[in-house]
């Protein structure tokens, strides 16, 4: 019975500062939006993260650290160490425990743009996500030499259509000085958007890449030497040599023998690192990052919390009148203090509520913008423990600041005498 | 110079005083002198007026008969008990049951409205409660219009009322329950002669009604009248 009152009085004195209130509440409201925002992304881009590559079992390239290669295959980050020979890859070819390869050749760049020189098979066999294969919003994969797919984020980015003629670059970065001039390639088709590094690159054949590198062997274009689309024709462009190689195997429990032998391959010096252990690897060095925003944002949401407390510290000396008035009628102390308990829980709680509302309503509202724009995908989804636990942890801190102003209380309402403390 | 209540004092010896007061001292602290209050016993359902000019510790009189305030020395018997050797929380539950208060000003509860400013001491107290037949809104209905607050303002905030509804609002609080002893601290001192007349009539009225006793507590003399005993309470060095 004195629960309920306690309660219901404190609701009634919320609602009658629900003005001054309003703003603390909306403060406290904007940080717990804040916090369950930064910890939603954290797990959405950890989701993302490890879905930028999926079904592949090996990823084979020259000697280096698996971080490497998984940063300059995957993520288009950073450079190769060393080539791998079309012979080797050949020969990867007859081991009858591989199921699929896909080759990659990388070097070149459009606009900034990764230029990705691969086979069919990296349409049919790349996954990313849960095994979500690659489709074409439009036209189809590259079959001609001078064929070329746009990722999702380059098409939509450059406002590139099927039959656009564009310039490939030699080299990476976004300004290159040396271009692939003589030979144009032709927009076949487009990738759906996938919101991981596959969209943000452009797929050659290999025979393509070969192609516009002959007369490039000395690093430069030479003058006469180099092709065009007419003479490319009919001829073989087998290339000597490839950047790196995707590998599915027929039977996962064979994946750490086949990645010991082709570590110890005698033809050439490789590397073969299994993706899922080299991205936890590459997520443990980039969670530090995120686990340090989580710390800021926490402290934003102690900041507002300890506002609020300030707030009804202040109103504390507004409410002599009503506390000795409660105090004559027979409200105990503890009644007292329960009721800026109860106030500021009631507060979180509001504030809590409203933040998930704004939470939801920003996510479903800016996930596709944020997938078409950025090729970034959030959607909605019911909250983990995690989340739930951080949700949950901003009522109790509430109550813990509280008891600052609700021992306060008690202790002055102990000696409330009539008319206004201290003065009875 | 302290005076006895003039008349009726031990009529009654079965049944306790509504309010008796021995050799009461109260100190704030050390650097202030001690205050000494007059012996007094009132009987159940008789008034009595305590007159003092200001800075006599009138306020400091009525918190600690209610118990809010621990005095030096002395004892203060409330219905038989004496409540400054009751535990705090057996004390404040003895001001929710038995005693009904009103304050100089700022009676009220400014988010509570008047209808529920006037249940408040019901649901602070079992007793209380009990005695309006466990219906206190409608009690507090009956309370407010015989106080002549109109029932367009029943469901008013009490910030939006005249200080002498919100001093007659603080009345119907105090009597609801019909609790044994009304504390009242300078009711009437902001409202003018008209309504301080008929707002003492309607308090003295009503108490009788519930056998209960008002001291009441002012500087204005001359209010003495309408109650049956009176006491001049003074700086008296302990």
């Amino acid at each position: 019975m004195k629960a309920r009152l306690a309660i219901s009085l404190a609701g009634a004195s919320l609602w009658h500062r629900r003005k001054v209130l309003a703003l603390v509440c909306l403060t406290l409201t904007l940080s717990v939006t804040l916090l369950l925002g930064i910890q939603y992304l954290r797990t959405e881009v950890k989701q993302s993260f490890t879905s930028t590559i999926s079904d592949t079992d090996l990823i084979i390239g020259a000697r280096s650290g698996q971080l490497n290669l998984l940063l300059y295959t995957v993520f288009h980050i950073g450079d190769a160490t060393n080539n791998i020979r079309w012979s080797t890859f050949q020969e990867l070819e007859q081991d009858t425990r591989i199921d699929w390869l896909i080759p990659i050749s990388l070097g070149d760049s459009y606009k900034g743009f990764r230029v990705v020189g691969t086979s069919k098979d990296f349409g049919e066999h790349f996954r990313v996500g849960r095994g979500q294969p690659l489709n074409l919003t439009d036209g189809q994969w590259f079959d001609g030499v001078f064929d070329v797919v746009l990722g999702a984020g380059v098409a939509r980015t450059l406002n590139h259509r099927i039959g656009d003629e564009i310039i490939l670059s030699h080299g990476g970065g976004r300004t290159s000085f040396s271009n692939h001039k003589d030979t144009p390639f032709t927009v076949t088709g487009t990738l759906e958007a996938t919101g991981t590094p596959v969209d943000q690159a452009v797929y050659i054949s290999l025979q393509g890449m070969e192609a516009m590198h002959v007369g490039w062997e000395s690093g430069v274009a030479i003058p006469g030497r180099t092709l065009t689309p007419e003479q490319a024709e009919g001829r073989d462009f087998s290339p000597s040599a490839i950047t790196a190689v995707f590998a599915g195997l027929d039977h996962k429990i064979l994946t750490f023998r086949v990645q010991r032998e082709l570590n110890q391959y005698a033809g050439e010096p490789l590397s073969a690192i299994l993706p899922g252990v080299a991205l936890s690897e590459l997520w443990r060095l980039m969670s530090q990052f995120e686990r340090a925003l989580l710390g800021i944002t926490g402290f934003v949401v102690i900041t507002s919390l300890i506002g609020l407390v300030a707030v009804l510290l202040t109103l504390q000396t507004q409410r002599a009148h009503e506390i000795a008035i409660l105090r004559a009628t027979g409200a105990s102390p503890g009644l007292i203090a329960s009721l800026y308990l109860i106030e500021c829980l009631g507060l979180a709680v509001v504030a809590c509520v409203t933040s998930l509302g704004l939470s939801a309503f920003a996510i479903s509202m800016l996930g596709p913008w944020l997938l078409t724009n950025y090729g970034v995908q959030i959607q909605l989804r019911p909250l983990n423990i995690e989340e739930w636990a951080l949700l949950i942890s901003v009522p109790l801190a509430a109550v813990l600041v509280a008891l600052a102003p609700a021992l306060s209380a008690w202790r002055h309402s102990r000696y409330q005498g009539f008319g206004s403390p201290g003065e009875a | 110079m302290n005076r006895q209540p003039e008349s009726g004092a031990r009529s009654s010896e079965y049944v306790p005083a509504a309010l008796e007061v021995k050799n009461l001292t109260f100190c704030w602290d050390s650097q202030h002198p001690p205050l000494a209050f007059p012996d007094l016993s009132l009987p159940r359902g008789e008034h009595l007026f305590l007159h003092g000019p200001s800075g006599t510790g009138k306020s400091t009189f009525l918190s600690l008969l209610a118990g809010m305030l621990a005095p030096a020395t002395g004892s203060i018997r409330l219905l038989g008990a004496d409540i400054h050797k009751l535990d705090a929380g057996k004390r404040d539950r003895f001001r929710a049951d038995h005693i009904g208060v009103i304050f100089q000003q700022f009676n009220l509860v400014p988010y509570l409205t008047a209808e529920a400013n006037v249940s408040l001491p019901c649901r602070l107290s079992q007793r209380r409660k009990t005695t309006t037949g466990k219906a206190p809104t409608p009690a507090a209905q009956r309370l407010l219009t015989a106080l002549a607050i109109p029932q367009s303002h029943w469901q008013r905030k009490v910030t939006q009322l005249s200080i002498g509804q919100q001093q007659r609002i603080a009345a119907a609080r105090a009597l609801i329950g019909a609790p044994e002893i009304i504390l009242a601290d300078e009711p009437t001192s902001a409202l003018d002669s008209d309504n301080r007349d008929r707002f003492i009539n309607l308090l003295l009225t009503m108490a009788e009604e519930r056998n209960t006793s008002v001291l009441f507590v002012s500087h204005d003399r001359s209010l003495a009248r309408h109650f049956h005993h009176q006491l001049q309470l003074e700086q008296v060095p302990a």
